[in-house]
């Protein structure tokens, strides 16, 4: 028997069907050699996977270094399969509650590891997981135990398209499956289109049914704008800079007055790098939802070190750029609607009359937008214009609402609803349209959730949000000029779409999605802290069991409703509620001691 | 109260419990003493926190010292994760520094943490937390502190001597001294104390800003004294964060005097400041640690008073001591001839403000007291409130208690 035959002897027990497909591969994508020590070691496309010299000796160092960030209990999830140096080291390493499940997104590199190696019987100390994205993730959920993943990163470079969808499919499922009772700060900006984003955040995180401090700077935002009166420049910034800091502070002083799980800021909130330090110092985990174009909004650059996680509207070259600046975790998450807020209408006659159009255009007066719309002028449709920062658009003047006042919400709703077409025409500084258009604004969601008629800009990222059924684009201000008439003339099929796009916004585009995607990444790389309260691995009923040992510390928990997510402060508080003549064990004590510990945040602010 | 604990309290021994920083920790020499003086306990321990259990070590009558590690419990309590493991490790924790409880805690401090640790480690708790853990009330004594601390008030009662009020006892009345630790100073340090000449060791800082005296003064004051004294000699001392302090007020001494200035700023451990206290005839300093400490190493103090420091409260305890209190006079304006004529020659020469104020320290049955010089008879308050509030004097046996 050759060693590829023993070595899938050694598999046949626990993976008969694994066994038969690697049968069916044949392997030749790594390229075998000796290393200097004599052992096999292998390259791909002249690209070391091993070290040349001493691949155990380099195996032993990397999973070293792993074991480090492995809790009790965790799955270590290998990525990376090269010829299992790393894998038979890090098993070696680990203590056997910690299983390993190692991710085998390519038979072929696994057939020439099995091939080239006696791999021993640490092999069915392992979990092998292989199949599609989907097929992986089920199989990982499965294991039921908090998983933290591990790259070996010269072999998983090869299959990293397969191991991103692997972990999408994971947040995916996770994300339905996650419990609740998270405790989130979402630190909104002062002003500007981050702002009603940061209230639907909010929103969907109650829906979700997870605790929200809601630290709400947009009541300083007349103060910070009442500095732009001060006439000279560097007086006016400095003034301005010392406002975002002290708002940066006030954010720290609300933070410690209740520390959440996670601290979730959106684009502009004023949370300055020495800030973010100071808090991550302490522990918090923070995020920045980055709801701005990177092109245009270049502050990124500063911050990028200051969030443990980023999540960003574009793709692209911006997450690398995100991470060479010092960003950690990177993860694209597009923008959304609020289904409460964007909806269908039933419109009064009036209101039709005062906000229905051929055409409608809700948005502020960007330079290509004041060079484009002055053509739908003088066609034979009725065209309206809405919005704010039109001045000097003469040649708009006919069609533009209200005299360019800012218009709510809720008016917007209105006039998506009342209109046959609504054009969404991102904003650029150029004069057509955006050369690099990628991402998808709020308002392609917030149109297609009111049931609204869109024509869109065309978008590099359109396609994984939306089909062609669900909504259509142009690539020019001709092509738009072109396609109005022909959309006006077909009431059905601009119902049908904007009835598709709705239907496509309501099953995966809310901030509801959005945050369940946000809060299982957060969690899948936080298993112990996010990611155990997501599994609920911190209610009541998932505590008492393992209270056992602790009496008077299992009765109170059993005070508790079983789906209440219970923490350390929740004890000591039911302990103090009993009053100064209750009769406290040691336990008890111990626990009101570690609470005033807990309570003690001065170092925080 | 005893804790549910499956250990038995060993009866014969005590410990007292001060979590507090330096200065208090000093403060609480008069209560040990008193503890000890009248053979009440014979084995007495202490708890401190763990950074000041080198100092605590030196405290006459201590047996046996307890270092607090505040670290490790703020590392468990702000631990994602069950309770229960923590819990766990707590409980271990506890169990290893203290194998056996306490027959009786004396706690002096009023923060629940020391209630609850109290309590957990003593079968009887005396001071705050005696009444139970959960009871915020505590002692007449207690509730005194608390009251002078948030309206001030005419309060003549040292807290020193009210620490003792905690532990059920009355004040011995006397000083207490530190005995000073054989270690060795730096080489360049070695030198301090050793030659003759009046040696003042100077406190560059205060911890908060508003509790120092500036720099300037500073400056102001060594120059002052090494121009009159042609033997004065200045250590400057204070921890790490104060060693640009000290480098700046060097910057506005002349070259002529500077070299009978030393600067320990940062350079010492905490025993290596006993020594250099030890060595000094006055310390002189705003209200802190290291001048209370000074005052316990057998230096005379000479103390700054401002901000919320007041001198009837934590004036350096001892005889000889001087405080200038300011009256509504700030850091800066603190008088600088005067101090240095208090420290040359034990005299108060005439001033003109009525903005600081100078006091000098006694000791008597009650306790110690401060008086303007000259007018050495003690305000008669002290006595009316240990008489209104010392309801029962310290039990003679303590069999009673276990």
């Amino acid at each position: 028997m050759n060693t590829f035959e023993i070595n899938l002897a050694g598999l046949s027990m626990r993976y008969p069907a694994l066994v038969e497909d690697l049968r069916r591969v044949r392997g030749g994508r790594l390229t075998i050699t000796a290393a200097r020590t004599g052992i096999p070691t292998a390259t791909e496309s002249g690209r070391a996977i091993h070290s040349a010299y001493d691949p155990q000796k380099e195996a032993m160092t990397w999973a070293e270094a792993q074991t480090t960030a492995l809790q009790p209990g965790e799955v270590a999830v290998v990525l990376g399969v090269g010829l299992l140096y790393h894998v038979e080291a890090l098993r070696r390493r680990l203590p056997r509650e910690n299983r390993i499940a190692v991710v085998v997104a390519d038979l072929s590199t696994f057939h020439d590891a099995l091939a080239c190696r006696s791999l021993g019987d640490w092999l069915d100390r392992v979990d092998w997981v292989w199949g599609d994205a989907r097929e992986v993730a089920t199989t990982l959920m499965s294991l039921e135990h908090p998983l933290r993943f591990v790259t070996y990163a010269p072999a998983a470079r090869l299959h990293a398209e397969e191991h991103d969808a692997i972990k999408l499919a994971l947040r995916r499922m996770a994300a339905q499956k996650a419990g609740a009772q998270l405790h989130v700060a979402v630190v909104g900006p002062i002003y500007g289109g981050s702002l009603p984003i940061a209230r639907y955040t909010t929103s969907a995180l109650e829906f979700l049914g997870h605790r929200v401090t809601w630290i709400d700077h947009s009541h300083h935002d007349r103060s910070y704008h009442s500095l732009a009166d001060i006439k000279d420049a560097r007086q006016r910034a400095a003034m301005q800079s010392r406002f975002a800091e002290l708002l940066s502070q006030l954010t720290v002083v609300r933070l410690s007055e209740d520390p959440p799980d996670l601290v979730l800021a959106l684009a502009q909130a004023p949370l300055t790098l020495p800030m973010l330090h100071h808090v991550r110092q302490k522990k918090l985990i923070t995020a920045m939802w980055f709801v701005e174009n990177y092109r245009h909004l270049t502050y990124w650059q500063q911050l990028a070190g200051g969030y443990d996680y980023w999540f960003i509207i574009q793709q692209g070259a911006f997450p690398s750029m995100l991470k060479q600046a010092g960003a950690g975790h990177v993860n694209y998450l597009p923008v959304a609607a609020d289904p409460s807020v964007h909806r269908p209408l039933d419109l009064s006659n009036d209101d039709r009359v005062e906000f229905g159009a051929d055409v409608s255009f809700v948005g502020a007066g960007y330079a290509n937008r004041r060079a484009i719309l002055p053509r739908l002028i003088g066609q034979p449709y009725m065209f309206k214009v809405w919005g704010n920062e039109w001045v000097g658009a003469h040649a708009l003047a006919g069609a533009l609402q209200r005299q360019g006042q800012r218009i709510d919400t809720q008016t917007c709703i209105k006039v998506f609803n009342a209109s046959r077409i609504n054009l969404n025409l991102h904003s650029c500084i150029g004069e057509g349209l955006d050369p690099d258009g990628d991402f998808i604004n709020p308002r392609a969601f917030e149109l297609a959730a009111s049931g609204a008629f869109q024509l869109l800009d065309q978008r590099s990222l359109l396609p994984e949000l939306f089909n062609e059924k669900e909504m259509t684009s142009f690539h020019s201000p001709d092509d738009l000029l072109g396609q109005i008439p022909g959309w006006l003339h077909e009431h059905e099929a601009r119902a049908a779409m904007a009835r598709a796009a709705r239907e496509r916004v309501l099953r995966e585009h809310t901030y509801v999605h959005r945050m369940r995607d946000l809060l299982s990444q957060v969690g899948m790389t936080q298993p112990d802290r996010v990611g155990a309260v997501l599994r609920g691995e911190r209610t009541a009923g998932s505590l008492v069991p393992r209270s056992t040992d602790h009496p008077a510390l299992s009765a109170i928990l059993t005070e508790f409703p079983s789906s209440q997510r219970v923490e350390l402060k929740d004890v000591a508080e039911r302990i103090r509620s009993r009053g100064p003549t209750a009769e406290l064990t040691q336990d008890h004590l111990l626990l009101l001691l570690l609470d005033e510990y807990r309570m003690e945040r001065r170092d925080l602010v | 109260m005893p804790a549910s604990s499956a250990k038995r309290p060993e009866s014969g021994r005590a410990v007292v419990i001060q979590l507090a920083r330096l200065g208090d920790l000093i403060q609480s020499l008069p209560a040990i003493a008193a503890l000890k003086g009248r053979d009440v306990e014979r084995n007495l321990s202490l708890l401190c926190a763990s950074p000041l259990a080198s100092v605590a070590a030196r405290f006459p009558g201590i047996d046996h010292v307890i270092p607090w590690a505040g670290a490790y419990w703020h590392r468990w309590a702000a631990q994602a994760g069950p309770i229960q493991p923590r819990v766990e490790e707590a409980r271990s924790y506890l169990e290893g520094l203290m194998p056996m409880t306490y027959a009786r805690a004396y706690n002096l401090n009023q923060h629940p943490r020391a209630v609850l640790l109290s309590t957990l480690i003593a079968a009887r708790v005396m001071g705050p937390g005696e009444k139970g853990p959960l009871d915020r009330g505590g002692p007449p004594w207690a509730a005194y502190v608390r009251a002078v601390a948030t309206e001030r008030g005419q309060n003549r009662v040292h807290l020193a001597d009210a620490l003792c009020g905690f532990c059920g006892a009355r004040p011995l009345g006397v000083s207490l001294r530190l005995s000073c630790p054989s270690v060795s100073l730096p080489e360049d340090l070695s030198a301090i104390g050793q030659e003759e000449g009046a040696w003042v060791a100077l406190i560059v800082g205060a911890g908060d800003c508003e509790r120092c005296v500036p720099l300037i003064r500073w400056s102001e004051w060594i120059v002052r004294f090494l121009e009159r004294h042609a033997a004065g000699r200045v250590v400057l001392i204070g921890s790490g964060n104060e060693r640009e302090g000290g480098r700046a007020i060097q910057d506005h001494i002349p070259s002529l005097v500077l070299g009978r200035v030393w600067d320990a700023t940062g350079r010492t451990t905490l025993e290596q400041l006993m020594v250099i206290l030890a060595r000094c005839q006055w310390v002189v300093g705003a209200d802190t640690g290291p001048l209370h400490l000074g005052a316990a190493m057998g230096a005379r103090a000479l103390g700054f008073y401002f901000a919320r420091a007041r001198v009837h409260e934590t004036g350096p305890y001892g005889e000889g001591h001087w405080v200038w209190q300011a009256e509504s006079g700030t850091a800066d304006e603190c008088p600088i001839s005067e101090s240095v004529d208090v420290v040359l020659s034990d005299r108060v020469s005439a001033t003109d403000s009525q903005r600081w104020t100078l006091w000098q320290s006694h000791l008597d049955q009650w306790g110690a007291y401060y008086t303007h010089p000259g007018s050495p008879n003690p305000d008669q308050q002290r006595e009316r409130t240990w008489q209104q509030l010392h309801q029962s004097e310290f039990p003679q046996t303590t069999h009673e208690y276990v």
